[in-house]
């Protein structure tokens, strides 16, 4: 009871108040503070992108929670190396997510190839198959740099609009 | 010492395979053996069943191509501090698709283990100039040879006679060509893109060419 009174003193102390903003500023604040992507690891860089989420780095903070379903996520790390028989399926998975979707394209072989450039099985960069928003270089990228990546994707989306 | 055991092996080899053709070759403590490819299962199924051997896994199994064996671009007799600076066009040389094999072009290696005994050997066939080149399956006798055959038959193109389900197992769904043979080009003839107007990922011819790579230099001993 005292709790509750305490509290609305505090309210009528203040005043009522109000925030000005946009309503695409608000969305964008929401949709940068909660991307969610589908776990997308196919090779080496996975593994970075797994240490990104967990303690040390905890890309938790960021609102960045991995999803095992498209249908639940926001944005897709593609995580190594995409080579010819998987690039349908990486396509399907793409086009499952629901918008608004981004793609963050993590490493050296999803950006363009890398070491496999010349391969005869491998997609010379995975923009051949999906539209990529945020490229992070390195091989593999440290968890350092994919945050940096995500950090830059929230950036590019409170920009939008 | 170990070298007692593989004496032992060395006799009991002797002993059983003494019908057959073979050559035996011995590398530090491991054989080798090589065989005629039409002996190939007799001499696999005697490994395994004869008690005293008792050869009862097959470790791997895998083809090589010698198209290019002993071909190189750089001769010599000594190892350099810099390095080898200058790279090499390598232009793939195809030869006609129809026609038969040197005698030695393609071999399957064959790893065995006795777990048992404690030993290891390796059977080596050639599959001599039939085209496509063939040889008996295996997996009767170990069943772990099945995915090891089509591995070979995807990446070399060998055939493996009496095999259950000879299919590719790597490369991609309708794939063209074994991509370890030697006169398969590096970057391949197909690559893959979305087609935006049609919302679909398709093939088309590979839009790269090869770039010249490392050259292979064979280092030849001072002496010889």
């Amino acid at each position: 009871m005292g709790l509750e009174q305490q509290q609305n003193d505090l309210i009528i102390d203040q005043g009522a108040g109000f925030v000005i903003t946009s309503i695409d500023k608000l969305v964008n604040w929401a949709r940068s503070g909660s991307l969610w992507p589908v776990t997308l690891g196919l090779a080496c860089c996975a593994i970075e992108m797994m240490h990104s989420s967990a303690a040390r780095y905890d890309a938790d903070r960021f609102g960045v929670f991995y999803r095992p379903s498209p249908r639940q996520a926001d944005v897709m790390i593609v995580a190594g190396t995409l080579v010819n028989k998987m690039a349908p399926a990486l396509r399907k998975v793409y086009d499952q997510i629901a918008e608004p979707k981004w793609v963050i394209s993590m490493g050296s072989c999803a950006n363009g190839g890398g070491y496999y450039h010349d391969s005869y099985s491998v997609v010379r960069g995975c923009d051949q198959i999906i539209p990529v928003d945020v490229y992070v270089p390195g091989c593999p990228p440290t968890a350092e740099a994919l945050l940096n990546g995500i950090i830059e994707l929230q950036r590019k989306i409170k920009k939008t609009n | 010492m170990a070298n007692k055991k593989y004496e032992q092996l060395n006799d009991l080899i002797n002993q059983h395979l003494e019908s057959f053709e073979i050559v035996k070759t011995k590398h530090n403590t491991n054989f080798t053996l090589e065989l005629k490819k039409e002996d190939l299962v007799a001499i696999c199924s005697l490994l395994k069943e004869t008690k005293a051997l008792n050869f009862s896994m097959l470790i791997d199994l895998c083809g090589v191509d010698y198209l290019h064996y002993g071909i190189d671009d750089w001769e010599t007799t000594n190892a350099t501090a810099s390095g080898f600076s200058r790279a090499v066009q390598k232009n793939t040389i195809i030869p006609d698709p129809d026609e038969e094999y040197q005698e030695k072009r393609f071999a399957i290696i064959y790893h065995l283990l006795s777990i048992e005994k404690n030993w290891r050997i390796r059977l080596k066939t050639f599959t001599g100039n039939e085209n496509p080149p063939t040889v008996q399956s295996v997996t009767s006798i170990w069943g772990s040879a099945e995915w090891f055959e089509r591995e070979a038959f995807d990446l070399f193109g060998i055939y493996f006679d009496g095999h259950p389900d000879l299919r590719r197992i790597l490369t991609d769904y309708g794939f063209i060509g074994h991509p370890f043979r030697k006169d398969f080009p590096l970057t391949g003839n197909l690559e893959v893109f979305h087609d935006e107007a049609e919302e679909k990922v398709k093939y088309r011819p590979v839009s790269i060419t090869n770039r010249p790579g490392v050259p292979k230099v064979i280092r030849k001993k001072k002496n010889s």
